[in-house]
Parts: structure tokens; C-alpha cells; sequence
């Protein structure tokens, strides 16, 4: 349980960890549309050795990157395997139990799942080198625009930060409560389909109670404290872009326009 | 347009807490899985839990809320079902379940609202429509996803026929427990009336 709570991030001292979050926001923004460019062997080499290097300059054991992608190999095979058996281009490679393999199936099977493996690893970068916390405040930052049209950009931000410290909590919450109910004789293993449903409600009630209980004594909390709104709130962590974050940039637009110049 | 009191805030910010254990209820009840067809279904109380957050706080807070969740998860912080997280979530076959909860929190809340005074029937109405949008918006977009970016071509009927199973044990449950809770969640609708 515990691994869950503190998510994917791995805490090292790499020129990626050391990036700006909003940097490496817009760089993965940009990746994931970019990477539905590439057409041809060339341009999915480079984009492969591109995501590949990145994820080294990490200097993240590839363990734990391949933990990550863990949830994620089934998709891939399984998007590679009916690839195979549906497409039906090219010539006829093998015959399997009556299915025909064509050469332009492989093709593409290789083609989507390659460009899945990128689009996964690469957007994982994020998430095993930044933490929530500096995500979230990097969200903040790239959504400031929106205020103009009165998006409430400081309250979301707010919101995300309070639930991230009480996911934990609450997690814990239920556990306990699970545990408590269950010595109190819920059975929530066997019965029939009904009764099993119904355990269910011993459990929900006491969570949302201790739930909305803890929202309003955080919000007295608070309100004692002075806490009124976004206008003029000053903050303890200042992102800053530096010229590391602007060189990555550029680095990432040559990468890209190496993609076009390899595309045809 | 009405700006968010603290309280509202925290409230949203605890229904985040509550999808994020709503999404994962087997890790701490393992046992219930739902068999269908001979299937197994593990229950996930997404829908129920976005369709109690349009119920309680209203169409546009529990649409924010939501959208939090979503961000939140995007950030990377293990809230989606199965303890997943990433932007890559919301390109897979099921990332339209996860961006309907927003549209379905806000028609459960526009729902209660229109059709008050609060009763069982509003609140069948509420959780029945929230369940049929979550699916009419998630198959589509499961539809969208195969075709475009997944590059598989698979019929509109046959993506449906594949979410039957799922669409049964959602409508069940979300009816179910709105049903159970009937009495709970009215009082709660009462509460947060004189504080928010």
C-alpha cells in the first residue's frame, strides 16, 4: 500500500529531475501530438532513440521504468497481436491455423505498438521525475491564462493539493474501517451477489461521514487562519525557468524538426 | 459568477479522495467481483461515487471536482482504476469512461436540481441517466480511439455489444447503492444546503 501512496516519482539528482515542471509539461504535450507524425522506419528510429536516451538521462534504474510501463505490456501485445490477424495488406507471410499473416500486418502491428511504447514511456518521464506537488503547481502556472475568462485556477489548484495529502488518509480510513466491520461480522467474502453488494454499504457510510467531517474542520481550519481566495497570496515554492530549461527546449524543437526532416 | 466558498473546496477536494478509493474498492474488498455471463467483473464505484458528488454538490462544483480528479491523475498520483495514472490513461479504449465522470456528475446534479423536491424518483433518474451517458460517451469514444490513433477498425455495434456486461453491473450498482444510501444521501443533500 504504501508504494502506491508515494506514486511513481523516483527522487534522483538528474538534469531531467532538475527540469522545470512546466518545461517538461509542454515538452510531453507537444511529444504526444508529434509522435502521430511519424510514418516511416526513419522517423520512428529517431523518435525511438530520442525517448530511449531521454529516459537514461534520468539516470532511473530501468527497473523502475519498466515497473511503470508494467500495466501497460498487455495493451501493447495485445494491440500488436490483433493487428495481426485483422490487417490484410501486403503479401502473405505465414498461414496459422487457417489465418493468413500478411507482411503489411507485421508492418503495422509493429508500427502502432512501437508508436504506444513511445507515447508511454515517454509521458512516464513526467510522472518518475517530477513530483505530484510540483506537478500541480506547474499546472497551476500553465492554466494562469485561463483566469481572463474567470476559470478558477487557484481554487482547482488548491483543491488538488488538499486531496493529495488526504488520499493517504482516507486509504487508511477504509482499511480500518474494513478491518473494523469485518470483526463486527460483515462478511464481504461469500454470500450470495446481494448480500455481498450490501456489505458495501456498512463500509461507504462510515468513509463518507469520517470524509465530509474532515472537509469541514479543514475548511474552519482554514477560515480561522485567514484563508480567502487566490487574489495577492504569495507562495512558498517559486518555479523559476532557467537557461537549463530553455536549452532542453531547444534541443526538443531540433528533435522535432528532425521528425519532419526525416518524414518523407 | 459565484465565487467558490472554502468549504465548497474542501468538500471537492475529499469527493477527489473518494473516486480515488471509489476506483480501487476491491484493493480493500477483493471479493467482489461481479460474475456476468460467466465473466468476473471487478466493481469499480467511479460512477456512483461521480453521480453522489453531482447529487450532493451540486452540477458545476461537481464537474470541477471531476476535472480535478482527472488532473490529479494526469499528474501521476495513483488514482485511476487499478492504481494507474498518466496523461497515456486518457488516450487508452477507456480513457472516455474516465473524461464522461464529468459530464455525468453534472446531468446528476442538473437533475436534482430541476426535479426538486428531493425523492426516490429524482434520485432514480439522476443515477440512471449519469450511468447511460458515462457509457454513451465512453463507448463512443472507445469507438473514436480504435478507428483514429489505435488504428484498428471494429464496428460501432460490436464496441457496444462488448460493454454490455459492464453496463449492467454499472447500472446495478450505481442503483443499487443510490438506493441504499436513499436515506443517507438525503440527509447529507441537507447538510451541505445550509453550509454551502
Amino acid at each position: 500500500m504504501s508504494s502506491i501512496i508515494i506514486g511513481q516519482y523516483v527522487p534522483a539528482n538528474s538534469v531531467v529531475h532538475r527540469l522545470d515542471p512546466r518545461a517538461k509539461i509542454v515538452m510531453i504535450f507537444c511529444f504526444v501530438v508529434f509522435v502521430f507524425f511519424a510514418n516511416n522506419t526513419l522517423s520512428y528510429a529517431w523518435l525511438t532513440v530520442f525517448a530511449v536516451a531521454s529516459a537514461l538521462l534520468t539516470q532511473i534504474p530501468l527497473r523502475f521504468i519498466a515497473k511503470g510501463l508494467s500495466p501497460v505490456w498487455f495493451l501493447i501485445i495485445f494491440t500488436f497481436i490483433l493487428h495481426l490477424f485483422v490487417t490484410n495488406e501486403g503479401t502473405v507471410l505465414v498461414e496459422l491455423f487457417g489465418f493468413q499473416i500478411y507482411s503489411g500486418a507485421l508492418i503495422q502491428g509493429v508500427a502502432i505498438s512501437l508508436r504506444f511504447f513511445l507515447l508511454i514511456l515517454f509521458t512516464s518521464l513526467l510522472t518518475l521525475t517530477t513530483t505530484p506537488i510540483e506537478i500541480t503547481d506547474a499546472i497551476e502556472t500553465l492554466l494562469n491564462p485561463l483566469k481572463k475568462i474567470k476559470f478558477p485556477v487557484h481554487e482547482l489548484a488548491l483543491m488538488m493539493s488538499i486531496s493529495l495529502r488526504f488520499i493517504p488518509t482516507l486509504m487508511q480510513e477504509t482499511e480500518k474501517i474494513s478491518k473494523a466491520q469485518a470483526s463486527r461480522g460483515v462478511d464481504f467474502r461469500t454470500g450470495p451477489l446481494k448480500d455481498r453488494i450490501q456489505a458495501v454499504v456498512p463500509l461507504l457510510v462510515p468513509l463518507f461521514v469520517s470524509a465530509f467531517k474532515r472537509a469541514e474542520e479543514l475548511a474552519m481550519a482554514m477560515e480561522a487562519r485567514g484563508y480567502q481566495g487566490g487574489e495577492g497570496r504569495t507562495r512558498l515554492r517559486e518555479l523559476v525557468i532557467v537557461k537549463r530549461d530553455w536549452l532542453a527546449m531547444l534541443a526538443f524543437a531540433l528533435v522535432i524538426a528532425g521528425l519532419f526532416f526525416f518524414r518523407y | 459568477m459565484k465565487k467558490y466558498q472554502t468549504i465548497d473546496l474542501t468538500y471537492s477536494a475529499f469527493f477527489i479522495c473518494l473516486m480515488a478509493i471509489g476506483s480501487n474498492i476491491t484493493f480493500w474488498i477483493p471479493f467482489l467481483a461481479i460474475p456476468i455471463g460467466g465473466v468476473s467483473v471487478p466493481v469499480s464505484l467511479q460512477t456512483f461515487i461521480s453521480i453522489l458528488a453531482g447529487i450532493i454538490l451540486g452540477k458545476r462544483l461537481a464537474a470541477f471536482s471531476i476535472f480535478g480528479y482527472l488532473l490529479l491523475g494526469i499528474a501521476g498520483v495513483p488514482v485511476f482504476a487499478q492504481m494507474q495514472s498518466g496523461i497515456f490513461v486518457l488516450f487508452g479504449y477507456t480513457g472516455g469512461f474516465l473524461l464522461s465522470f464529468i459530464v455525468t456528475a453534472y446531468l446528476a446534479g442538473l437533475i436534482i436540481e430541476i426535479k426538486k423536491p428531493f425523492t426516490k424518483r429524482s434520485i432514480f433518474l439522476a443515477s440512471l441517466s449519469g450511468t447511460l451517458v458515462n457509457y454513451l460517451i465512453g463507448v463512443t469514444y472507445m469507438y473514436i480511439a480504435m478507428n483514429t490513433w489505435m488504428g484498428l477498425e471494429v464496428s460501432y455495434y460490436a464496441s457496444w455489444v462488448s460493454m454490455i456486461p459492464f453496463l449492467i453491473k454499472d447500472l446495478g450498482l450505481s442503483l443499487f447503492i443510490t438506493f441504499a444510501l436513499y436515506s443517507v444521501i438525503q440527509r447529507l443533500s441537507l447538510l451541505q444546503k445550509k453550509h454551502i
